[in-house]
């Protein structure tokens, strides 16, 4: 039997040994200060750390690396609430609604949600990986090229909501992220396109250095220009989050916790995927939907609750198959395989001790997350007190950091150099930068669902609409397009017929 | 372009011929027999979609008679203060591959904070190096990624 509640207490026996514990700890902080860091992303903080486990041996070694993993979840929204700086594309849908909160003085609040909502939903999360591990892996099997083009369409219509009431300009950066990821060369067949002869282009336009630029660059650009002496105008800081912003975000947080479970559970499906999933459903399901993108507590929790349950969604396929759903589970992965572990259904069978200690072990450190990550909450909030002529050549330092350490190329840091100019310009011709975020991010792996798919139907496209979960996800896709344009021309209509009235 | 309008218009013409570009630029994608979908297809499409789309916002704009927006473009010193920042952002990656990463920053750090917040030119310059030390203990030295050292790495 997969699960049984002897080995989950014997796990939780072992995961509370003070060695397990030490590492647990050890991982939870390395892992919130590399969400911290620009630059250093779970997978490489795990790449880097991974020849220094060597010393200790596997439960403890596996235990740290997947603290390090869902910490640097909880550490990645810091950036994106105080600076405006999403150091992962996850943490994009953060960036829309938290630094409005932190330029309104609830940078503290908006944290302590953030860590909230990480919390639940990395614990509800769990709970789903240690019931039902077996039953929720096949998922991940059902998933072929033409389910996951169809799933990467219906995220790409998310544009149509993310764009507000400029559905046109909306669309219009969703046209100009796609062109830009398409800059380089072609994932299936590696040829060279769109680099108008340049050897530099041919690299490709990553979309962390986008995400840089429009945000992190572009706001300094923004405020350089207003002379502005600190970043926000309120100086009064708010330290934690109140029990109303609570009862505001809990239904968020349940919700996002279903939504990054969910879809964590399929290969490719990142975080950077179900955040905008997530922060899109609590827009549509809100009762006051125009409160988001101008500070929503919920348009907060949302994102960061599905970032930790994607990442611990993503476990399941990882144990139960060996199928890493992202690049830090394809480090863990081999984290495994370094110590002789196959994952797989006889993990569970021969090694029940190790995969119910590191499960156990997961429980502990979102405990210890909560705990380490609320008392930071203060200091964090308290960069945005530094005046601006500090912090924002300090902002571009570190977003020069973030962008050369994706590839270790100069050229991505001139990309989001770049990228900062059209944010600043974007900006000020009332664009809307989500929608650009988000097609970056997806172009790649859309696409090359869409080629596979064609080779499987032999260049018919009836594949996505004969396959019940292709098919079902493009329903909601359509519906979702149909519904944005709707909406768009009924308020288009009402203008007008104010402006007759008046 | 100080109203939405008429940005409306200038970025709608600019974006008709950013894909006329684009358009221009997929026609010359080779194909390939290993694929069902030419691979300029997709960027054919978007450059049809960015140059119609740029089309249809410049003509909504002409034909806008509403209360217009005023953009708040900076106004010459605001302008200036942009164009230094950007100016130094490029004279620091530029000497960033050659001078190496914590030098670069020490000279642009300091510099940026003394423009921006008329410190004095000690206090700035102690905290460019203060960034600039940092960069090197916790990205090079500590964390071993592999970032331009210049000098340094001897």
């Amino acid at each position: 039997m997969f699960f049984s509640w002897d080995y989950l207490l014997q796990g939780f026996s072992l995961a509370v040994s003070p060695a397990n514990l030490f590492w647990a700890l050890v991982g939870c902080l390395m892992g919130t200060l590399i969400g911290v860091l620009p630059g250093i992303g779970p997978s490489s903080g795990i790449a880097i750390l991974l020849p220094l486990t060597t010393m200790v041996g596997p439960t403890p070694a596996i235990i740290m690396m997947a603290a390090i993993y869902y910490g640097a979840m909880y550490g990645g929204s810091t950036t994106a609430i105080v600076v405006n700086i999403p150091g992962e594309a996850s943490s994009v849908p953060t960036c829309i609604d938290g630094y409005e909160l932190a330029k309104q003085g609830r940078a503290g609040p908006a944290l302590g949600i953030a860590a909230i909502s990480s919390f639940v939903a990395g614990t509800l999360s769990l709970v789903g990986l240690t019931f039902f591990a077996p039953m929720l892996a096949n998922v991940a099997l059902a998933f072929g090229p033409p389910e996951y083009f169809a799933l990467m369409f219906m995220s790409l219509s998310l544009v149509v909501s993310l764009s507000g009431r400029a559905l046109l300009k909306g669309l219009i950066a969703t046209a100009l992220g796609l062109a830009a990821s398409m800059v380089g060369q072609d994932p299936l067949t590696g040829g060279v396109r769109l680099t108008f002869g340049s050897e530099e282009l041919m690299a490709g336009v990553n979309f962390i250095s986008v995400i840089i630029g429009l945000f992190a660059i572009g706001e300094v650009l923004l405020n350089v220009e207003e002379a502005a002496a600190y970043i926000y105008e309120h100086k009064k800081l708010d330290w934690m989050p109140t029990w109303g912003d609570i009862r505001q975000s809990w239904g968020a947080m349940l919700r996002s916790t279903g939504i990054g479970f969910f879809l964590g559970l399929l290969p490719g499906c990142a975080p950077s995927v179900t955040t905008f999933v997530a922060y899109d459903v609590e827009k549509r399901v809100s009762k006051h939907p125009e409160r988001f993108g101008k500070g929503a507590m919920e348009g907060v929790a949302a994102p960061e609750g599905a970032n930790n349950a994607t990442c611990s969604g993503g476990f399941v396929p990882l144990f139960a198959f060996g199928l890493p759903t992202g690049p830090a589970l394809a480090v863990l992965l081999g984290g495994l395989m370094m110590y002789g572990l196959q994952p797989g259904p006889m993990l569970f069978k021969n090694n029940p001790q190790f995969v119910w200690t590191v499960i156990a072990s997961m429980y502990i450190g979102n405990v210890i997350l909560l705990v380490l990550n609320l008392p930071l909450v203060g200091m964090w909030a308290r960069i945005a007190l530094l005046p601006f002529p500090v912090l924002g050549p300090l902002i571009i330092l570190f977003s020069v950091i973030g962008a050369y350490s994706i590839r270790f190329l100069a050229f991505d840091v001139w990309m989001a150099l770049l990228f900062g100019v059209i944010g600043y310009l974007m900006r000020k011709l009332g664009f809307p930068m989500a929608p650009m975020v988000l097609a970056t991010v997806l172009a790649q792996m859309l696409e090359t669902s869409l080629q596979q798919s064609l080779l499987i139907s032999r260049g018919s496209p009836l594949i996505f609409f004969t396959r019940p979960i292709a098919a079902a996800f493009m329903a909601l896709a359509l519906l979702s397009i149909i519904r944005g344009v709707w909406l768009e021309v009924r308020s288009r209509t009402l203008e007008v017929a104010e402006e007759d009235e008046a | 372009m100080r109203t939405q309008r008429a940005a409306d218009i200038a970025s709608g013409m600019f974006l008709c011929l950013l894909g006329i570009v684009v358009v221009l630029a997929s026609l010359r994608i080779a194909g390939s027999p290993d694929v069902r979908l030419h691979p300029r297809t997709l960027p054919l499409i978007l450059g049809w979609i960015i140059a119609a789309a740029g089309v249809i916002l410049a003509a909504q704009a002409w034909r806008f008679r509403g209360e217009d927006r005023i953009i708040k473009w900076p106004d010459r010193a605001g302008m200036v203060r942009v164009c230094v920042t950007l100016l130094s952002l490029i004279v620091y990656l530029a000497l960033m591959e050659s001078l190496g990463l914590p030098l670069s920053t020490t000279l642009y750090i300091g510099f940026l904070m003394w423009y921006l917040g008329r410190y004095r030119l000690l206090w700035a310059a102690a905290l460019g190096l203060v960034s600039g030390a940092t960069v090197y203990i916790v990205f090079i030295r500590l964390l071993q990624l592999s970032f331009p050292a210049g000098p340094l790495a001897r």
